[in-house]
């Protein structure tokens, strides 16, 4: 059984748009999953829809074998609590030290009043650290988050859906705003979650060339729909205009 | 490409209409009530006829006869102020000879209703009288200096009091009175919208007639310039805070929320951060406000300076007068420097 099963997925928002029109895909326990498609194709839509940030108009999202496309309250922050997601713009706490912002990661599973006045248990503060660890940047814990550089305030992002003790990650065009070098280390951060701890990993991406180096399978999303299935090394000059228009140049990032 | 719905845009569009047309109708209302009441009859030197039906009919045609103005040829200034279209051409030109008579019609009245008068601003008494009043004030008796000081610090006290008193219920109001914290269910909306119209009426009410009920309900003193200006700081305090709040990145709410995190950790780790040093700004300014409020205030039974003040210039004491005006110029002077300096460290 797949580790996340999605059916006939639509989206359309309280404006009118249809941000996705029927999309179906299984991901695998494991899978490096890269998602590719223009601006405005529904990519971001799409993970939204995963850990349900959005709730879906149409269609069936099945995690773990739980129907999971309208619950709310416990059962939502339950969900949640299960897929860590890191973002363009990684999205941490401003003014917060790091350590805080890494704890944040565990509010799902923390009392609403012990968190406020910030009594993190021990055993948290220690897994916080192991997190920071695991990306190389523990020596900041004490530092204020907007005090980082880009690539650090994603490695500190990716941290914190570590505490998360996710089953699956989503990764909403990580390294869109990190000059390549970065991007690398941050993609290469994300390629060690998942093939040593088992993370599965569903990732935006922009660059093909970052597509074919990291993913395992890729599926690629145009006007909302899905036009592309398989494996990252199947994808042909002809999809490629396919995908993103007859005038696109693929451009190389190293 | 985001499509509107289209009933959602007739109604809009109807909705722009109808409030055009009833610019227009008071715009033009206003303006013929001032030709006929005001200007004509000044200009003529007679004074103007009773108000009856006849004045009553002038006014409603003229109003009328400037809303079909609108209607027929498109040229309105309420479509200009809501947005609609106006045909390009003459009726380009129509709106602009329109507005031209509304701001003379508005200036020529305005001069003969309130009063001006260059002569007397300028005439041998009136300017004996001026020297008169400037002379007591700057030849303070200094005698009153120690009652004066007394009654700064409760006018200083009574705006602290009211500021720190405010603040709480301001921080705790502004949350439903944001839109993005509210917007997520209908029942939201509707105490977001309440507490909107509620904040509005409060904060549309000076806090000057607060002190006057105050003075009324707990007796004249500090305490009745406290509770008024603790009315008016909320209301003021409360949306500031929520615009802020409205302001704020969605991106960190989306990955708190995304932890699996209830809605409020949510507030109070992703909004609050974002809102805490604004808030502060906001809530020295306010103390800062509060200092002269509450010196207005004392005019009416708030207490303080102010109603020292006014028992001065009751008695006619013009030196002692001149001492307490020298002092709230110099308190309300500091205050400003120091809270100025205050927020530009907090940025």
């Amino acid at each position: 059984m797949p580790l996340l099963s999605v059916r006939n997925l639509t989206h359309t928002y309280p404006n009118g748009f249809q941000a996705l029109k029927g999309i179906s895909f299984d991901v695998e326990a494991g899978e490096f999953l890269v998602v590719i498609g223009l601006s405005g194709s529904g990519k971001s839509t799409l993970l939204r829809c995963l850990n349900r940030l959005i709730e879906p108009t149409g269609g069936t999202i099945t995690f773990d074998g739980k129907d999971v496309t309208h619950i709310a309250n416990d059962p939502l922050r339950k969900h949640r609590g299960q897929i860590g997601m890191i973002f363009q713009h990684f999205n941490l706490i401003p003014r917060h030290s790091v350590l805080n912002n890494v704890l944040y990661g565990a509010l799902g599973s923390t009392g609403t009043l012990t968190a406020m006045l910030g009594r993190f248990s021990e055993e948290l503060r220690t897994r916080a650290l192991e997190a920071l660890r695991v990306v190389g940047i523990a020596e900041k814990s004490g530092v204020r988050a907007d005090a980082l550089s880009g690539g650090q305030q994603q490695r500190v992002a990716i941290a914190r859906a570590l505490m998360q003790q996710p089953r699956m990650l989503l990764a909403d065009e990580p390294v869109a705003s990190l000059d390549p070098s970065t991007s690398h280390s941050v993609m290469t951060y994300l390629e060690r979650i998942n093939k040593d701890m088992g993370t599965t990993v569903i990732c935006n991406l922009h660059f093909l060339s970052l597509v074919r180096q990291y993913a395992t399978r890729v599926i690629a999303l145009k006007d909302g729909q899905l036009v592309f299935n398989g494996s990252p090394h199947d994808i042909t000059e002809e999809w490629f205009t396919t995908i993103y228009g007859e005038d696109a140049v693929e451009v190389e990032i190293r | 490409m985001v499509k509107m719905r289209w009933k959602w845009r007739f109604v809009n569009v109807l909705m722009k209409r109808m409030m055009s047309i009833v610019i227009d109708l008071l715009l033009g209302a206003t303006v013929v009530a001032l030709i006929e009441r005001v200007i004509v009859p000044s200009l003529m030197d007679v004074k103007p006829w009773a108000f009856g039906p006849m004045s009553i009919g002038i006014i409603i045609s003229g109003a009328i006869l400037w809303a079909l103005i609108g209607v027929l040829r498109g040229a309105s200034l309420g479509r200009l102020y809501t947005g609609l279209d106006v045909p390009e051409g003459q009726a380009r030109t129509i709106v602009t000879h329109l507005g031209w008579i509304a701001l003379t019609a508005c200036i020529i009245g305005g001069w003969i209703i309130t009063d001006i008068s260059p002569i007397e601003f300028l005439s041998g008494e009136g300017l004996q009288g001026a020297g008169r009043i400037f002379g007591a004030l700057l030849t303070p008796e200094f005698d009153v200096i120690g009652e004066a000081l007394a009654a700064m610090v409760v006018t200083i006290f009574t705006a602290f009091m009211a500021t720190v008193v405010a603040v709480p219920l301001s921080f705790l109001l502004s949350f439903p009175a944001a839109r993005n914290v509210m917007a997520t269910s209908p029942l939201g909306k509707t105490i977001y919208m309440g507490l909107r119209i509620i904040l509005n009426i409060m904060r549309s009410m000076e806090p000057i007639i607060w002190a006057i009920i105050f003075s009324v309900w707990v007796g004249i003193g500090p305490f009745a310039g406290m509770l008024a200006l603790v009315i008016h700081t909320v209301a003021s305090l409360t949306k500031q805070y929520s615009e802020q709040i409205e302001d704020v990145n969605a991106g960190p709410i989306e990955a708190i929320s995304a932890t699996g995190a209830n809605r409020i950790q949510v507030l109070w780790f992703a909004i609050v951060p974002q809102c805490v040093i604004p808030f502060l700004s906001f809530t020295i300014y306010r103390w800062d406000i509060n200092v002269r409020m509450a010196t207005i205030i004392g005019f009416v039974g708030g207490g303080g300076i102010g109603t020292l003040l006014t028992q001065y210039q009751g008695l006619a004491r013009y030196h002692e007068v001149g001492t307490l005006v020298i002092l709230i110029t110099a308190v309300v002077w500091i205050l400003d420097v120091v809270s100025a300096r205050v927020r530009e460290a907090l940025r």
